[in-house]
Parts: C-alpha cells; sequence; structure tokens
C-alpha cells in the first residue's frame, strides 16, 4: 500500500456514515437501496460514500442480476496499521536528500581546510563532526591511546574531549588504553 | 418590499438557518461530506437571496418586472449546474453528481416555493 492509497484509506475511514457502511458490509454484500433503508440516508449519499470507499480500496462492486452489489475489500483490513507505517515513505529520498544536506551545511561551517574550527556545542551537530573525524580511523585495527591522539590532533588541538567523545558515541571502542573504530 | 417577497426572503432565511444547523451537528457527528452537503444547500439559498435584493434593485417596485427576473436568473444559474451534472453522469463520477443533484434539487425547490408564495398572494 502507497502512502497516498493510505491516506486515501484513513480519510475514508474517518467519517461516521462510512464507517457505519463499512460495518453493514462487514454482515453480508449489499446493494445502494438497501443500505440507503437501514443508515436512513438517500441513496445518492450512500452513492457518494461508496464511491470514496472504493477509491480507497475499502469496497468492490460486482453486478447480482438487477443489483450491483458492494462488499467489503476484506484483504485490505487485514493490513495492520503498523504494516502501513513500515512501509518505506513515498518521502524518503526527499528527507534523505534534506538530512544530507544539513550533514554537509555542518561540516562546512565547522571545518576549514581539513581543520575543526571548534567543536559544536549541540550534541546533534557534533555527532557529524565526529563522524567525519571516525572516518580517519580503520576498521580491524587495535589503536594506541598515543596513536588516537595524534590522528585527532591533525583536526583540533583538545584531542582530549573528542576521544572522550567519540567513545560516548559508540564511534570508537575502547578497553583500557586500546581502541578501535566501532562498526555501524 | 410587498408581502411576497418578505414571505419568500423569510423562507430563504429560515432555510438557511435550517441547513447552517444541520451542517455543525454533522460535522459534529464525524459525517463532515454529509454537513459539507447542507453548506452547499445553504449556498444555494444564499444566492437566491441576493437574486432577490438585485432584483429590487434593478427593478424597483415594480413586482411583476422582479418576478420575471428573479424567475430568469433562476433558469440561467443552475445552466452550468445541469452541464455539470451530465458531465458527472458521463463519467460515472457518483461523488459528483450527487453535489450537482443537491444543487439541482434545492433551485427546483426554491423555484416551486417562490411560486407557490407567488400564487397564493395574488
Amino acid at each position: 500500500m502507497t502512502e497516498t492509497d493510505a491516506i486515501n484509506l484513513f480519510k475514508g475511514l474517518a467519517d461516521k456514515s462510512r464507517l457505519q457502511i463499512l460495518k453493514s458490509l462487514a454482515v453480508e454484500d449489499m446493494y445502494v437501496e438497501r443500505l440507503a433503508e437501514r443508515l436512513g440516508l438517500t441513496p445518492s449519499t450512500i452513492s457518494f460514500h461508496l464511491k470514496k470507499l472504493s477509491d480507497a480500496s475499502a469496497v468492490t462492486a460486482y453486478k447480482n442480476q438487477y443489483y450491483m452489489m458492494y462488499s467489503l475489500n476484506k484483504e485490505i483490513f487485514q493490513t495492520s496499521i503498523l504494516e502501513i507505517l513500515q512501509q518505506e515513505s513515498d518521502e524518503a529520498q526527499k528527507q534523505a536528500k534534506r538530512d544530507a544536506d544539513y550533514r554537509q551545511r555542518v561540516i562546512d561551517a565547522f571545518f576549514e581546510y581539513g581543520k575543526l574550527k571548534s567543536i559544536p556545542t549541540q550534541r546533534k551537530k557534533e555527532r557529524i563532526i565526529l563522524e567525519v573525524i571516525a572516518k580517519a580511523f580503520e576498521f580491524d585495527r587495535i589503536y594506541s591511546e598515543r596513536e588516537v591522539n595524534l590522528i585527532i590532533a591533525d583536526f583540533h588541538d583538545d584531542f582530549c574531549t573528542i576521544r572522550r567523545d567519540m567513545v560516548g558515541e559508540r564511534l570508537l571502542g575502547r578497553n583500557g588504553m586500546e581502541y578501535w573504530r566501532i562498526k555501524d | 418590499m410587498n408581502e411576497q417577497y418578505q414571505k419568500f426572503e423569510s423562507y430563504l432565511d429560515e432555510k438557511i438557518a435550517a441547513c447552517k444547523q444541520r451542517s455543525e451537528l454533522l460535522t459534529t457527528d464525524d459525517r463532515v461530506d454529509e454537513g459539507n452537503f447542507e453548506k452547499i444547500r445553504a449556498n444555494v439559498y444564499e444566492i437566491f437571496k441576493t437574486i432577490l435584493s438585485v432584483s429590487e434593485k434593478v427593478c424597483g417596485k415594480d413586482d411583476l418586472a422582479r418576478k420575471q427576473f428573479f424567475l430568469q436568473k433562476a433558469e440561467q444559474i443552475p445552466l452550468s449546474w445541469t452541464t455539470s451534472y451530465e458531465k458527472a453522469k458521463q463519467h460515472g463520477d457518483t461523488a459528483k453528481l450527487h453535489i450537482e443533484s443537491i444543487k439541482l434539487d434545492t433551485i427546483r425547490e426554491i423555484k416551486d416555493m417562490f411560486m407557490r408564495i407567488w400564487e397564493e398572494t395574488t
């Protein structure tokens, strides 16, 4: 189910009369006039609601002799709301681009010719900066504290704060005086 | 304004008030679309209340001229609604069909009431 389909479905359900129509159809398939009698609405109003429900794939129609019968699309109601929420968003790519742009702006603001100008006070920004510094470390290699300090010192003089924060952010692992780069 | 027009204006006012009240009730009852249908009805009554007022400005005290002016507008204005209705019918657009039929039913009712009041008092 796409995000648009989900929105249509939720819009379709967010109406008392339409919910009553669906409840009736959950009992048995019905035609417009039968629903109109049952719910005390005009056939024209029922048709209006059925169109919306049909557009949302909540109901399906089939011909039975002279009548157009409507039935509940049970398959769509077996989808859990969690499944809908877990679907990848149509907006995912746009969101990813916005995130990447933000990240680049932070990097541009805090780095100059490969050197860190200052340590960001905002945690979110500091995390981005630390991730850049972490790239200077190889995976699957053990570093001594001195080696760690030297690598960080290439970026900023306050290597103690940065080293400690990299461990705190779980970018570097530490065991005594040994450090290593943690994989994502 | 003569008795016929006062009576007709009161009828329109009552209808507008009733539609607005029903609209509020339906919307509060989570039946927003049906609440909107009542707003559409109220709109049509309001259009013809305006026409009634314009007829006085255009025709002055000439009651017969006002009657003709009003009935002429009551024929002209719904022409585009009829076209929309027919198009919706052709395309099986039941949602649009319902909205256009609300407008056409309301204008039919307005015209009937206008004629009834006119005949009763002449």
